[in-house]
């Protein structure tokens, strides 16, 4: 898997690959959620993401975007990380999920993509918002696909560095496995 | 008895010609399955055989192909009769406890039936099973692999069967669930998947100074 980052920035956003205007559900806008695919962090607040969910031709969609609070982080194998990926799994699927990560070891943070007519309610009940602060926002068209369910029951990652679900080790070695 | 209505499996039913032969099965659990365990041929499956790459709906409705499915990882994939069988429902138990181990071990679950989507689902969320359940309504890959129970006109269900493969879909071992104490026990499961885990891991020997 190659370097792919995700950020929600207030201002301009220079050189991303994908990025679409966000505003919350009553319509206010907070900025522009911006992909890279590169391997320097392009901004400070950037966090890596499972970059199959990058779409530059994706539909609009709505979100629940949670993010650790400043200066807080989680280890990414924290018992209620663990769990929060168990109950992805169990649950009827949503568009895409990621875990969003800065280093190899720590958790900070999700995004989870509906679409559906029904998926408010759904989004409130993103497993990850239990563990930090969650925004429901509405995203233009321009940057997140979908992305088909993991197969299951994994719930590690493939390779310390990879934001969970990416599901497959990317080279023939599984290095940082067990 | 083995099924509702059900007649006795013929003797040594394992022995069905498939699309290898006789013969050739034979020779395979010879070969590849030295100690027996897992080496029944059940409709067109059999040890050193392959799984065609046939695409299903998963229990969201979504149409999902199996080598994307499984990946690059070994794979226990569960042919099972439908939700009402209690047989089924037993040995569902003992997939959740594989699942305790397989959420950690780089290893995924894939059940079918010829349950429809919405069951599917039902039965999934019932269950508490985190892995994926395809639906094959219309018996098209239960046709493909010989796999219809004809003791049971009422569902037309698969009949139980158990492989474990590897990314190639190639098959490791075969399991004949007709009669419930075919099945795999948990810890041949384990072994099946440490087997394949041994020789798909190029670092499985742990990296020491």
């Amino acid at each position: 898997m190659s370097r792919c980052w995700l950020a929600l920035v207030e201002g301009p956003v220079e050189g991303a690959d994908a990025s679409a205007r966000a505003s919350t559900l009553d319509g206010q806008e907070v900025g522009t959620l911006a992909a890279w695919r590169q391997q320097a962090k392009p901004v400070r607040n950037a966090l890596r993401v499972d970059e199959r969910m990058i779409d530059s031709e994706g539909p609009p969609a709505r979100i629940s975007l949670v993010l650790a609070p400043p200066g807080v982080r989680l280890p990414f194998d924290d018992l209620a990380v663990q769990h929060a990926r168990r109950l992805v799994l169990s649950r009827p699927q949503f568009d895409a999920v990621s875990t969003l990560l800065r280093d190899d070891s720590h958790f900070e943070g999700a995004i989870t993509v509906e679409r559906s007519p029904a998926d408010k309610q759904r989004l409130r009940e993103d497993p990850f918002a239990r563990i930090f602060p969650g925004r429901l926002l509405a995203l233009d068209a321009g940057i997140l696909g979908s992305l088909g369910a993991s197969t299951g029951p994994t719930i590690e990652r493939y390779g310390s560095g990879n934001p969970w679900p990416w599901d497959r080790f990317s080279c023939s070695a599984s290095r940082g496995a067990r | 008895m083995p099924e509702r209505g059900a007649t006795m499996p013929e003797r040594g039913a394992t022995m069905r010609e498939g699309p290898l032969g006789g013969d050739a099965m034979i020779g395979a659990r010879t070969r590849l399955v030295p100690d027996g365990r897992g080496a029944d041929t059940v409709g067109v499956l059999a040890v050193g055989g392959q799984l065609p790459d046939f695409e299903l709906l998963d229990h969201a409705g979504n149409r999902r192909q199996l080598s994307q499915l499984v990946g690059g990882d070994p794979t226990v994939v569960q042919f099972y009769r439908g939700w009402w069988c209690p047989k089924e429902q037993t040995f569902f138990r003992r997939l959740l406890a594989l699942q305790d181990d397989a959420e950690v071990a780089y290893s995924r679950i894939l059940s079918v039936s010829v349950d429809t989507p919405e069951v599917n689902a039902a039965f999934r969320a019932g269950l508490g099973a985190r892995w994926t359940f395809l639906s094959d309504p219309d018996r098209e890959v239960q046709t493909q692999l010989r796999l219809r129970e004809t003791t049971d006109t009422l569902h037309d269900p698969y009949v139980p069967a158990i492989v474990v493969i590897d990314p190639e879909l190639r098959i490791h071992t075969a399991y004949n669930g007709y009669w419930y104490w075919g099945r795999p026990a948990h810890e041949e499961l384990v072994i099946d998947l440490r087997e394949l885990s041994r020789a798909l891991r190029p670092d499985w020997e742990a990296p020491t100074p």
